[in-house]
């Protein structure tokens, strides 16, 4: 960045998010009874757009990379902008934006629509905040930036009970753990007496009778983090909320609140609780995730494999995906020159999936807005009435259990092999083995649309609207996670080199 | 002065005591009140030893709690309201249209 930028214009990403949000909320006061489905989308996608590109500018002009001055901190070193900040801020803006396009179709008989475009907004803000939160304080804060309005955005459809149930489930779970989280950062605080990371981490070291204290602070941290990532033990939430909650919501969550969890994580956990530092204090949150991320990604694969509902086998996927994803802190050891690669893996697996996994619960929109219904049969036969979008939903589906020529192949590849060469050849070979599982499910939509009949000749006559904007960002996600492929040599580079510069 | 482990103490039984109401209870106002106690439990926690190391950190981001908890509840009400209307009942039991 060029020395003549104000420092705080480093914060531009996610103030970009936040001031379209509160433009729209200030439109829709306003004139609360002017239904604008369509310019708000556009006014909220031409915002996360701007975010992105900004985002990308940055990437390219290596602000907060170490060559050009290192990573910028503000606020008295409670916020830093650096390439990981920037790597995971790039994942919420291309969320958001096609999330909100999405929902254009999917509200197009709504009520009242406004408030879904400034709640996503203000959600994506929390989470390009909580990847430049640099102290436990503005972690808090902006967690529940993002909870909020993801609580109010699953509850979204108030008449419909399942989507009310949802929203509730979704807010005991959440507010729980909030609350178990914030007493986590209380037990930190008062073990180490500051909650700006850099300063935590120089005390963990010399705890002597308090390191009781200050671990049982750091496994109720682990456990807000397993609720934000919707890993075991607090995972139960991710199957009701995605299943009840407008499918774009739950593309939103499943994708982009799960990186916003993981963002948060992978800076605690090297940058507050450093890992040599934690194991000269006896606290081996090391072993803990590696736990988690065994049982969450076995639980996740074979509770999906027996769903009978498409949306609920996605849930569960997801919650398989953050089992992978953990591998990223659960293969690290104290001082191995291969943390960086595991660790940039899982941001790399982060990215293919935000956006194989948005377009596969796009599609699960598409097929509510028809009004098809929702497990595996009713699919039965779709390829032949909707070709490309059942391609792209294909290409979803193949990515997502990583075979080979798609982008979730390489960045499995990439995670698993770095946890082999750090020595936990037992989660790789777990994760390799729940892979399989995977494709057994997976491959399950792909037959019902392309080799099923439809149970009745009439079953598909719904599809007789075309809602150009889902398919569009349904189109987008599939052509997003083909190109990923060539470009997967940079989106690596840059992972490792953002995971390089926390240890 | 009081010794700060008294204060970790109170602080780790008002967190039980608010846990407990959370297992115990079914009616989601009693869900609400347990968690602020959980989060004042946190709070008590940050004032006591903001002053034991002499650091005002703690006590500003204990009225940053106050007002995210309040929020909370914000939501939080209006999410049970919903609730109300569309099941008749505040009983966190009550809705199952999905299975567990």
């Amino acid at each position: 960045m060029s020395s003549v930028a104000p420092a705080w214009s480093a914060l531009s990403p996610a103030l970009l998010l936040g001031l379209t949000g509160l433009a729209l909320l200030l439109v829709d006061t306003i004139r609360p009874n002017e239904r604008s489905n369509t310019s708000m989308a556009v006014v909220s996608a031409l915002g996360a757009l701007a975010s992105l590109s900004v985002t990308v500018w940055f990437v390219i002009a290596g602000t907060g990379h170490a060559d050009t001055g290192g990573a910028i901190t503000l606020l008295e070193g409670a916020v830093k902008v650096d390439t990981m900040s920037l790597f995971f801020t790039a994942i919420f803006a291309s969320v958001t934006a096609l999330v909100v396009v999405a929902a254009h179709d999917y509200f197009h008989d709504h009520q009242r629509p406004a408030a879904f475009y400034s709640l996503t907004l203000f959600a994506a803000t929390g989470m390009a905040l909580l990847a430049v939160a640099n102290s436990l304080a503005i972690v808090f804060v902006a967690l529940e930036m993002v909870s909020l309005p993801s609580y109010a955005l699953v509850a979204f459809l108030k008449k419909n009970r399942g989507s009310v149930e949802a929203g509730l489930k979704y807010f005991l779970i959440g507010a729980l753990s909030s609350a178990v989280f914030l007493f986590g950062i209380s037990l930190v605080y008062a073990a180490t007496g500051s909650l700006i990371f850099g300063e935590v981490a120089g005390q963990i070291e010399s705890l002597d009778t308090l390191s009781g204290v200050a671990g049982i602070g750091i496994v109720m941290i682990v456990g807000g983090v397993a609720f934000k990532t919707a890993s075991v033990p607090f995972h139960f939430w991710a199957p009701e909320a995605y299943e009840g909650a407008p499918a774009p919501v739950s593309a939103f969550l499943s994708s982009a609140s799960k990186a916003a969890g993981f963002v948060v994580a992978f800076r605690v956990f090297t940058e507050a609780f450093p890992l040599g530092a934690s194991l000269a204090a006896d606290i081996n949150w090391v072993l803990a995730f590696g736990v988690l991320a065994a049982v969450t990604m076995t639980l996740g694969n074979f509770a999906a494999a027996v769903q009978e509902e498409v949306k609920r086998m996605l849930a569960y996927s997801s919650i398989g995906h953050a089992g992978y994803a953990l591998i990223g802190l659960a293969a690290l050891s104290a001082g191995s020159a291969g943390n960086e690669a595991v660790m940039g893996a899982a941001m790399a697996h982060l990215l293919v999936y935000g956006f194989m996994n948005t377009g596969a619960f796009l599609f699960v929109a598409m097929a509510e807005r028809w009004g098809i219904g929702r497990t595996f049969e009713d699919y039965a036969g779709l390829a032949r009435r909707a070709p490309v979008a059942c391609t792209a939903m294909a290409v979803f589906m193949f990515s997502l259990a990583g075979l080979p020529p798609f982008a979730g192949f390489f960045s499995k590849y990439f995670l698993f092999m770095g946890a082999i060469e750090n020595g936990f050849l037992w989660l790789a070979g777990l994760g390799a083995v729940n892979s399989v599982v995977s494709l057994y499910y997976y491959s399950r939509v792909v037959r019902a649309m392309f080799l099923d009949d439809p149970a009745t000749p009439s079953a598909l006559d719904a599809i007789d609207v075309r809602p150009t904007a889902l398919y569009a960002a349904v189109v987008f996600a599939a052509v997003a996670t083909v190109l990923l492929l060539p470009g997967f040599g940079p989106v690596i580079e840059a992972a490792e080199a953002a995971a390089a510069a926390l240890f | 002065m009081v010794p700060p482990e008294w204060y970790l103490l109170l602080a780790s039984g008002v967190f039980c005591i608010g846990l407990f109401g959370i297992l115990t209870r079914s009616d989601a106002l009693y869900f609400l009140m347990s968690v602020e106690l959980m989060m004042n439990a946190a709070n008590v926690n940050f004032v006591a030893f903001s002053l034991y190391y002499g650091d005002l950190t703690g006590q500003v981001f204990a009225l940053f709690v106050i007002a995210l908890a309040a929020a909370e509840v914000a939501i939080g009400i209006g999410i049970i309201l919903v609730l109300y209307r569309n099941f008749g009942d505040i009983d966190v039991t009550v809705p199952t249209e999905m299975r567990w």
